[in-house]
């Protein structure tokens, strides 16, 4: 199976930045236990809530919000987090289009009939090239053979 | 600019630069379809989207009260190598038409790509289409030729679609 998935930052960094500021209080309260209260072992130690914060906004992000689209030349898999929020098959479908959110980021569109029943794969989300994917998708949806090129854009997950 | 790179047909390039709000200004073009079937009649991109911008917050607000809700949809038709002909524009438009009628469209456009130069059967008829609620416009990717019909709608091909750019035209020819 191929899969597509992106480390969404924004959402990465909403949920690191509140643990980076409370490991920074909790570290400052240690060092005013241990009377640290200048210099510069003060500042590196402090500066050492970044990574911590990150750490866990990492772990959080990674089991709530981290995005992955697993697919292959019949079936499709959404993950969110540690939950599988989607699955199916591309045969169920018919028609296949690219959809703008309200942030004007292009998602996909799978319909069952025409103006009918829909579900949207989040693509935006994952490193994937809008309109490739949806090509690709499509030619699946109509039952032709998928062109060799993978939908995936070349940048580092 | 180049007008289409190795991989990347004009009309590709048309659609990605809709796709990134390239309407903005004029409409807000939602979804994008690809080889979209109507009857006889298969159209290489279909866009529909209405005339109220989403946006954040204020933008929106702004839009929410100030802006009609119109709907509106773009049809492209890619001719390749054939021959465009009077009678594919006119079976086009006739099809449009009913669609703008059946979905209530405000306005809609209709864009032909052909990679052979526009023959003047083809550039009088559109350049004198004059239909308050359709837009026509032609394109050729080999000789860059643009005809726009002499209405506002077909107008904002050019100015607004930038349908120009995507072929690498630097003139917009009009009657």
């Amino acid at each position: 199976m191929e899969k597509l998935t992106k480390t969404q930052i924004p959402i990465l960094a909403s949920y690191s930045m509140p643990l980076v500021l409370l490991s920074a209080f909790a570290i400052n309260a240690l060092l005013i236990a241990f009377h640290i209260s200048s210099g510069t072992l003060r500042l590196v130690l402090l500066a050492g809530s970044f990574p911590i914060g990150f750490v866990f906004g990492r772990l959080i992000y990674t089991r709530r919000s981290h995005v992955e689209i697993q697919f292959d030349d019949s079936t499709f898999q959404v993950m969110r987090g540690s939950r599988e929020v989607m699955t199916g098959f591309w045969k169920s479908y018919r028609i296949v289009s690219l959809v703008l959110d309200q942030f004007g980021k292009p998602n996909l569109r799978l319909y069952k009939t025409k103006g009918g029943e829909y579900v949207d794969l989040p693509i935006s989300r994952t490193n994937a090239e809008p309109q490739r994917f949806r090509d690709y998708a499509q030619s699946l949806v109509t039952g032709q053979r998928p062109r060799g090129i993978s939908p995936q854009v070349a940048e580092a997950v | 600019m180049k007008p289409s790179s190795a991989g990347e047909s004009a009309v590709d390039l048309f659609e990605s630069r809709l796709i990134r709000g390239g309407t903005r200004l004029i409409a807000d073009l939602t979804e994008f379809f690809r080889d979209y079937r109507v009857d006889d009649t298969t159209f290489t991109i279909y866009a529909r989207g209405s005339t109220r911008n989403k946006g954040f917050l204020l933008s929106r607000f702004f839009a929410w009260t100030v802006l009609p809700n119109y709907s509106v949809s773009l049809f492209c038709v890619d001719e390749g190598t054939a021959l465009l002909t009077t009678e594919k524009v006119r079976k086009g438009v006739d099809t449009v038409t009913r669609i703008t009628k059946d979905e209530d469209l405000k306005w809609a456009w209709l864009v032909f790509f052909s990679n052979r130069d526009l023959p003047p059967p083809i550039v009088s008829f559109i350049s004198r289409f004059d239909k308050k609620e359709l837009g026509l416009a032609a394109a050729s990717t080999s000789s860059r030729q643009v005809v726009l019909s002499a209405n506002q709608v077909g107008r904002s091909i050019g100015r607004q679609l930038k349908l120009g750019k995507a072929i690498g035209s630097r003139n917009t020819w009009k009657n």
